[in-house]
């Protein structure tokens, strides 16, 4: 038996059009003026503002245009980014006034009719450099919600049957595991803007994520950490943080589920409905 | 000089919004206008207590009076709206199918009809209001 290689071509005229179509893609249409954010707190004074020029194209995005600059313009410019596909969520930034992520976004969308676009840091996060800020606080506050599985040691040691969950419980917390952690929903939080230890709304919608999760024990130890002072009560639904996330994570909508819980828990009601997959929750329940 | 210069290097620094913050709504959503509207509503209400705890008696005037109904009425309708919100209700389900672009679910479902609902009830009490303080109490 032998296996024939063929050569595999595209018919010349579909070749053509996808030529075609990709020069267009990358042709130069428009001069777009960036104004950009430049602070070291280092060793500056107070940050000032830097305009770059540039031609862009049509598929252009503006991590394109800023390792553009980086690279033929301005080697200081410091900003941070991984994966170019807004999968990582390092590039957050305020693109005219509002938090996106720098690689999902196109030049031309973002300019509209103008031909300025203007970047700056996250507000609410404290600055490294230029674009850069410092998450270090953020990712502490997403720490203290304990977000992972909290289960008996006992139970894990010595398992009682496969963790088993039923659609309706898998919809319940599927959509806030989508979160890349990339800081525009605290950014964007009004409330953070006045309170520095506001839990925020990624740290919330992750311990509701959790919450509700049938494979879950941490009602307690969880609900002690969010029903604080400066937890899920600061939270005045404005929105902002569902109306800025790449992910469509809707962390208003969790913390505000998160609030019912808190609430039904306090006059008595079940939090939520006891799961039927869960064979050792059930044999827990029995004994009490 | 160093001093001055660590502060200002501090407030840059840590890049908060500030209560300025509050207010910058023009992108977002219209919960964020009425965000900044509640807060500085209760603010004033608070502000109004003061001498109102002082003297029960005590009232801003025609005018003022009419305005302190504007601002109440808003913070009533806003806040049972939010009460509303806190509970659960009119906030949609969690997703189980997201589209590529996935607009949020909380403020582009059933949040829509009740912000409507909360600002006609804002519009009908603060009417009500302004006859009764305009009209009614001048007359007396």
């Amino acid at each position: 038996m032998s296996t024939e290689v063929k050569e595999y071509a595209l018919p010349p005229e579909v070749l053509e059009e996808t030529v075609k179509a990709s020069e267009e893609l990358w042709k130069p249409i428009k001069k777009v003026k960036f104004r950009i954010y430049k602070y070291n707190p280092k060793r500056d004074y107070a940050p000032h503002w830097e305009e770059y020029e540039l031609e862009v194209s049509k598929g252009m995005t503006i991590l394109d245009a800023l390792l553009e600059i980086k690279g033929e313009k301005d080697h200081t410019l410091g900003m941070r980014y991984s994966c170019r596909m807004g999968l990582c969520g390092s590039c957050a930034m305020m693109i005219n006034g509002k938090q996106m992520l720098a690689c999902q976004t196109r030049v031309i969308e973002a300019a509209g009719d103008g031909d300025v676009i203007e970047l700056r840091p996250l507000e609410n996060f404290p600055v490294t450099r230029d674009l850069a800020t410092d998450f270090s606080a953020f990712f502490e506050k997403h720490k203290t919600v304990k977000p992972w599985i909290i289960r008996d040691e006992e139970e894990l040691d010595n398992p009682t049957g496969p963790y088993k969950q039923t659609i309706e419980e898998y919809a319940r917390y599927y959509q806030f595991t989508d979160c890349i952690k990339c800081g525009a929903c605290l950014s964007a939080c009004p409330t953070a803007a006045t309170d520095y230890e506001y839990l925020g709304p990624q740290a919330l919608a992750q311990a509701y994520r959790y919450l509700v999760d049938s494979r879950d024990d941490g009602l307690d130890e969880r609900i002690a950490v969010v029903d604080v002072a400066h937890g899920c009560w600061r939270c005045h639904f404005a929105g902002s943080c569902s109306d800025v996330c790449p992910r469509g994570v809707d962390p208003a909508q969790g913390i505000q589920l998160l609030k019912g819980l808190i609430i039904r828990r306090k006059f008595g009601f079940r939090p939520h409905k006891p799961t039927e997959a869960l064979p050792a929750k059930i044999a827990k329940k029995k004994e009490q | 000089m160093e001093e001055a210069r660590e502060e200002f290097v501090e407030y840059y620094a840590k890049n908060m919004g500030g209560v300025l913050g509050w207010f910058k709504a023009r992108v977002y959503t219209i919960e964020r206008w009425l965000y900044g509207a509640h807060r500085i509503t209760g603010i004033l209400i608070v502000l109004f207590m003061l001498p109102h705890f002082y003297s029960t008696g005590w009232h801003p005037g025609l005018w003022g009076d009419f305005i302190l109904g504007i601002i109440v009425t808003f913070h009533i309708a806003n806040g049972i709206r939010l009460i509303l919100a806190e509970l659960g209700f009119a906030v949609g389900k969690p997703l189980l199918v997201k589209k590529p672009s996935q607009r949020p679910v909380s403020l582009e479902g059933s949040q829509r009809y009740l912000v409507a609902l909360a600002l006609l009830l804002f519009i009908v009490l603060a009417v009500i209001w302004a006859y009764y303080a305009l009209i009614v109490q001048a007359a007396t």
